[in-house]
């Protein structure tokens, strides 16, 4: 074992495509990064920002939102809202100061296995970059 | 008891020395508001004492923490460990006004009621208050009016008055002059000049308080209005907001919450206010005090009815800052004096 | 400076209407430099109604702010209108209420009064210290404040709100009944102060929050005298799920900010109360600039100005920014 930083990163996968998508990296046995911890809902537009500030709170590092490509919802719309919404969160956090490359956002689709890969290592380089989440955390402060 | 002085600038030092045998909580100056905290190297700066008339945030946060855990637990170890603080601490609270101090006095009997509360009671045990009398109060203080006053000692251990260059300093009760004998090497005898120059502060600063209320009668009259819509015209343009009991000395409700992690966890409690509407609503979803007409009535009542009812004694030390901090100028010497004011039908 | 006969008589007409329940406005505050928010339910109230520079608080909030608790069997509700008084800005609190459809237009009536400016009793105070003004008028680029008989006069900047010195709507958007007449405009926002904060590094952002968040003590002062934070239950009180834990510390505390402030993204229509009202001097604005100007910047969209928009977060274009998405 070594002393390396991991980073905790826990995404949020909408259920027609990125958890598809995930789905599919596995069978085919492409190797990603364990370091993801998956949350299976069933549209990117279910995702609440409170699920993201709620998961930095309680220790995660970095938080991955993924959804169908635009266009491609499989309720039609759902992507389109949880894109604004995202993009206005991502601002806020960094404008409070959390590292804007701790929340990251994705459109992977059920057949993008390679994809799914390559964002989850991406997600987790830039994390590991930043290092752990030493801000808000609920267990450090006052317990 | 003892008179002294010392110089005002040397008032870290006075600190500093403090801090040898107690645990020293005062005045800070964090981002803009001053509060009571404790004085540590490295964290806020101490406020200056000509630069505020009182704390935003009254020091019952010392004795009454906004957020105190009871007690923690952990999966596998069998039981419970409480978190009760050790009443054989020492703690100083140094710079106090008498308002405050006055209100732990009246706090003091409900946490000592039916349920004797070890958490209150072993902090309130262990801490030393060393006051410091008011020169110049606030608009809006009215301590006068409910048997304090800018300079009263009566509830302190110490009381301090600031002269200028000096400050003159009293011990008030044995606890004080322990205290002070533990820094006498940097405290100087006290001379007749400075107490003339005391007694004529006392004289001037109760002057200057331009707000007062007669409470003759406002216990017996408060129960007569429940009904009366006589409240509506406050509540009306009430935000059901926490400020004016927050920020209340007396106010004393708390919730108690668990909150439970995974292996782990702790059961804590939280100041509560009755002026949220969570404060009264039962698991039913049924609320008896619906709207923010009979939570304005609660809050006016308790203080001034139904806790002299209970311990003889109104909840209330003038401290002003329900009517300095609320934003929509809900004034509680208004509605007292708009209370009595007004004309109640006898029943029947 | 808007004559206190006019008003009175108008909103005198307002009041006295057979479809009015209830008129919000401004009365003397019983100190300091504030006017107090006054709701009146009869035609003899209607001459405590003042309006000048201490008349800070927005009569929108109020609007949402009446509760309606269950009624007794056999009791009809008063349906019947609510009469609203309202600067520029408070119009613009009132169109974003209608235009998530807390109500209707014509449960309202709304009497539009030309603002140029209000008091910020901070900065009041800092100047002339705790005294209660006998007068507050705005003749020209001064501020005119009588205290004991004295008169004196401060440029603008010195004792108004920030935002009236970036005030770009002095005139009431809707309007029924006008007092007075409309001003020109005298300011405009260049959101520099968003800029400016932005110049700093995460850490330097965080060091300044970690500040100000731990000094909050949750009174919610600022959600509930927000006129756009009316839901019957809040998100941040309800117990199941918890998604915010009563205790206040710095973790719940940041939480409890960023939910209240991103709860206003595309609807804050900058009224500053929350940062007005708030005990401990939390910078709440710095949070809401920030998300009325990229919203303005990304969607081109300003809440509280059109009564026929569709609210931000329920609509979309597919071409929408896409700027950090992989």
């Amino acid at each position: 074992m070594s002393d390396e930083f991991e980073p905790t990163i826990i995404a949020f996968l909408c259920n027609w495509c990125s958890y598809a998508g995930a789905d599919l990296a596995g069978t085919s046995r492409i190797h990603y990064p364990p370091n993801v911890k998956i949350i299976r809902v069933m549209c990117s537009g279910r995702v609440n920002p409170l699920f993201l500030m709620n998961a930095l709170q309680q220790g995660a590092d970095g938080v991955l939102i993924s959804g169908c490509h635009p266009g491609d919802c499989h309720y039609l719309e759902g992507n389109y809202y949880s894109r604004r919404r995202f993009v206005l969160m991502h601002r806020l956090l960094e404008h409070i100061g959390v590292h804007p490359n701790r929340v990251h956002m994705s459109w992977v689709s059920a057949s993008e296995g390679e994809k799914f890969k390559e964002v989850v290592s991406e997600v987790r380089d830039k994390v590991k970059e930043i290092g752990p989440m030493n801000q808000f955390g609920r267990r450090q402060i006052n317990w | 008891m003892a008179d002294y002085v010392f110089q005002k600038e040397k008032i870290e030092e006075l600190l500093g020395g403090m801090a040898k045998n107690y645990e020293v909580h005062a005045p800070l100056l964090n981002a803009g508001i001053v509060r009571f905290g404790k004085v540590e190297e490295g964290g806020p700066a101490l406020a200056k004492l000509d630069d505020y008339s009182n704390s935003s945030v009254p020091p019952k946060e010392l004795l009454f923490p906004q957020t105190e855990t009871l007690f923690r637990y952990r999966l596998g170890t069998g039981g419970i460990e409480p978190k009760v603080p050790d009443a054989g601490a020492k703690v100083a609270v140094f710079g106090i006004r008498p308002c405050d101090a006055q209100a732990f006095a009246i706090v003091d009997k409900l946490f000592g009621w039916d349920y004797p509360d070890p958490y209150f009671q072993n902090r309130r045990k262990s801490t030393v208050l060393i006051g410091l009398a008011c020169s110049s109060p606030c608009s809006t203080c009215f301590c006068t009016s409910l048997g304090g006053g800018p300079t009263n000692d009566e509830y302190l251990d110490v009381a301090m008055y600031d002269l200028g260059n000096e400050i003159y300093l009293k011990t008030v009760t044995e606890k004080g002059d322990e205290l002070c004998k533990s820094i006498s090497d940097l405290l100087e005898e006290a001379s007749p000049s400075h107490l003339e120059a005391c007694q004529n502060q006392s004289k001037e600063a109760a002057s200057k308080i331009r707000r007062s209320i007669d409470t003759n009668g406002i216990p017996e009259k408060l129960p007569a209005l429940y009904d009366n819509p006589f409240w509506e015209q406050f509540s009306d343009r009430c935000l059901g907001c926490g400020i004016c009991t927050y920020l209340c000395p007396t106010c004393h409700c708390f919730d108690i919450q668990d909150e439970v992690e995974v292996f782990d966890g702790r059961r804590a409690r939280m100041w509560d206010t009755c002026m949220f509407e969570e404060y009264t609503r039962h698991a039913s979803g049924h609320n008896p005090r619906p709207t923010r007409k009979e939570r304005t009535r609660n809050r006016v009542s308790h203080k001034y009815s139904y806790f002299p009812t209970n311990f003889g004694v109104i909840a209330c030390v003038g401290c002003g800052r329900c009517i300095k901090y609320c934003p929509v100028n809900i004034d509680i010497i208004d509605i007292l004096e708009k209370s009595i004011a007004v004309e109640v039908k006898e029943a029947g | 400076m808007v004559d206190q006969g006019e008003l009175r008589q108008k909103a005198k007409e307002v009041i006295s209407r057979e479809d009015v329940r209830r008129l919000i406005g401004w009365k003397r505050g019983t100190y300091g430099f504030e006017a107090a928010p006054a709701v009146i339910k009869d035609p003899s109230e209607a001459d405590e109604l003042v309006f000048d520079p201490t008349c800070v608080q927005n009569p929108a909030s109020f609007v949402t702010l009446e509760e309606k608790p269950p009624l007794p069997r056999g009791v009809e509700p008063d349906l019947r209108k609510v009469g609203v008084f309202a600067k520029g800005c408070d119009s613009r609190a009132l169109i974003q209420q209608m235009v998530e459809q807390a109500y209707e237009r014509d449960h309202i009536v709304v009497i539009g009064i030309p603002c140029r400016g209000v008091i910020d009793h901070r900065k009041a105070e800092k100047l002339f210290g705790d005294v209660t003004p006998d007068l507050v008028e705005i003749s020209g680029d001064k501020v005119v404040i009588e205290i004991g008989g004295e008169k004196r006069e401060v440029a603008r900047e010195d004792v108004l709100m920030a935002k009236c010195l970036r005030c770009r709507y002095p005139n009431p958007l809707i309007s029924d009944v006008l007092v007075g007449g409309e001003v020109e405009k005298f300011a405009d926002d260049d959101f520099s102060d968003v800029d400016e904060f932005e110049k700093k590094s995460p850490a330097e952002k965080w060091e300044f929050w970690e500040k100000e968040f731990s000094k909050c003590i949750r009174c919610y002062s600022c959600r509930n005298v927000c006129p756009m934070c009316y839901c019957p239950e809040c998100v941040v009180t309800r117990l199941k799920p918890q998604w915010t834990r009563r205790s206040v510390d710095l973790s719940e505390n940041t939480s409890y900010h960023i939910e209240r402030s991103w709860h206003l993204a595309g609807r804050c229509i900058e009224c500053m109360e929350c940062e007005r009202v708030c005990p401990m001097d939390i910078p709440i604005m710095t949070l809401n600039r920030k998300l009325t100007r990229d919203v303005k910047e990304l969607f081109s969209y300003e809440p509280g100005t059109d009564v026929e928009a569709s609210p931000l977060l329920t609509s979309y274009n597919p071409q929408d920014p896409e700027e950090y998405i992989m």
